[in-house]
């Protein structure tokens, strides 16, 4: 079992990161360049850290950047880390990691749905909660929940107000 | 939908196709399973998701901070406190607030009672899987009277509302307590007696659920599978004991750990589960230090906090349940992601692990390993 400390030694040893944070007990945040995320997810697995429990994306609209967020956790060291990088809004393309975890290519479709995010490799990208969606992803800034009312559905009156 | 039987190789003109849900009764909600069938046996499966999505996160980006709390609780009617928990304890994660002991005690003692109520009504959902209602309406019976109390100490029976940044709403009565104390004393001797006999002594349900919906440790681990599921395969992790949290640290209680890792063992681990809640809630009402129960974090509708993120999780009567959450400083959430405990269960579980599995299993399978659609559909 490694304390917080001997793990962001470990990782500054071993992998390239730009930042690693202690956020708070038990809780690491580890930002990588685009190309190091792969390979240090994968050195990261074969430490112990095989546990993922999502991926999250984050639309980071003043950047023009959206964030990754794959959060792992290790039953030995009992941690927690979020491993992010960053990726271009307006590519919005990364690479999959369904051969490290193959339960990760229902998040990126996840993703996919909400923030039009293609993961290269995961060929399966059809819609998985959405259905027939042709607007902006919903989840990005960007989508303007009201104006998108508006412009699909007819407001009906009700008890004489509109 | 896509053409199911893409890239199957297997004959076509044996297989049948079915579609099972998103309106059935076996599915627990919404949510269809469409799979392919050779017999009486599933070929290749698919989950069929999304009949429940609302939206949630993107309404809560939407939304000042407290006003979420009313909006969590609904992501999955199963787990309304953990939800309410976790949305807190992310909150407060990022603005380094320090919640009161009692406020901490009371949480634990709410987390502890929705376990019971998710357990005992799991339990009759499975028996209902299964064709035994007279079990299913003495589950819904059992879970009513911890409504009872739910409602007196809350005002709401199923969304509490309760557990919110900074602590809880207010305080519970002493006789509140007692009359918690006299509900456990009379699920531990009558109820759970009863339900032993009805359930667990009933050779249809031994016939059933033994070796049915089998997911080994490998699997488990590899697909991120936490909670029950999971220690039904021997291993012993809980989020009470990996990352303490509310008032975990402070009581003696035991992670019942099964090695069959079958419908029946996980059905076995949540009778015990619910032991060691009541033993949790007797320990906590009987330590609970005075003193406030919230802290005041000024205007309600101007709650602020920094900028930062967290991702905080809390166990759930299911497992790992995880919210990321990440501030920008203003008035509202900038982004709150949820990780239902069922998620890679629910969608490439089915894909993967289904397979195999009798059609007349099928509810058992979904039952057994807790399938919440609503918490992936969010």
């Amino acid at each position: 079992m490694k304390t917080e400390n001997e793990v962001i030694k470990l990782i500054k040893e071993k992998l390239n990161p730009l930042e690693v944070n202690k956020l708070r007990a038990q809780n690491l945040a580890v930002k990588l360049e685009n190309e190091e995320l792969v390979s240090s997810l994968n050195y990261l697995k074969s430490k112990g850290y095989s546990h993922l429990a999502t991926i999250s994306c984050v639309d980071w609209i003043e950047d023009n950047e959206f964030e990754l967020v794959y959060h792992l956790f290790s039953y030995e060291d009992k941690i927690n880390i979020s491993v992010k990088t960053r990726i271009d809004r307006k590519k919005s393309k990364f690479v999959t990691i369904k051969n490290l975890w193959a339960v990760a290519q229902y998040y990126e479709r996840d993703i996919h749905d909400f923030f039009g995010v293609e993961f290269e490799g995961n060929d399966d990208m059809e819609e998985l909660i959405l259905e027939n969606w042709n607007d902006t992803p919903p989840m990005r800034k960007d989508f303007k929940t009201r104006d998108y009312v508006n412009e699909k559905f007819e407001w009906r009156e009700y008890h004489g107000q509109k | 939908m896509k053409n199911l039987n893409g890239g199957n190789t297997m004959d076509k003109s044996k297989m049948t196709e079915m579609f099972f849900g998103p309106n059935h009764p076996g599915v627990p909600g919404n949510y269809g399973i469409n799979y392919f069938y050779e017999g009486d046996t599933v070929v290749s499966a698919e989950p069929n998701a999304g009949h429940l999505h609302r939206g949630f996160e993107k309404l809560m980006e939407e939304r000042e901070w407290i006003k979420n709390t009313a909006l969590v609780c609904r992501i999955c009617v199963m787990e309304p406190d953990i939800n309410e928990m976790v949305y807190a304890m992310g909150y407060e994660a990022i603005g380094e607030i320090e919640v009161p002991k009692r406020a901490q005690y009371i949480r634990s003692i709410i987390l502890e009672m929705a376990r019971i109520q998710a357990h005992i009504f799991s339990i009759g959902g499975n028996c209902g899987a299964i064709g035994l209602y007279t079990a299913m309406h003495w589950g819904v019976l059992a879970r009513d009277y911890i409504l009872d109390l739910f409602e007196e100490i809350t005002g709401g029976r199923v969304y509490h509302i309760y557990i919110r940044p900074g602590g809880v709403r207010h305080d519970i009565e002493t006789s509140t307590f007692q009359k918690l104390l006299d509900l456990l004393d009379d699920l531990e001797k009558n109820r759970m007696p009863e339900f032993e006999k009805l359930i667990f002594e009933n050779p249809t349900a031994q016939k059933r659920w033994k070796s049915t919906a089998v997911l080994n440790q490998e699997d488990a681990l590899r697909l991120g599978v936490t909670g029950p599921t999971l220690r039904a395969t021997g291993l012993e992790h809980d989020v009470r004991k990996l990352m303490p949290y509310g008032a975990y640290d402070e009581v003696d209680f035991e992670i019942p750990t099964g090695n069959n890792a079958d419908a029946w063992t996980r059905m076995k681990l949540k009778r015990d589960e619910i032991f060691q809640s009541i033993n949790i809630i007797r320990q906590l009402i009987k330590n609970i230090p005075d003193g406030p129960v919230s802290v005041n974090l000024g205007n309600a509708l101007k709650y602020r906090i920094p900028k930062g993120e967290a991702y905080v999780k809390v166990e759930s009567g299911r497992g790992e349940y995880g919210y990321y959450m990440v501030s920008d400083g203003s008035l509202k959430p900038y982004r709150v992601h949820v990780r239902g405990t069922s998620t890679p269960l629910g969608l490439y579980g089915v894909e993967a692990l289904l397979p195999g599995t009798r059609i007349e299993d099928v509810p058992v399978w979904a039952h057994s390993l807790g399938i919440c659609p609503p918490e992936f559909d969010r």
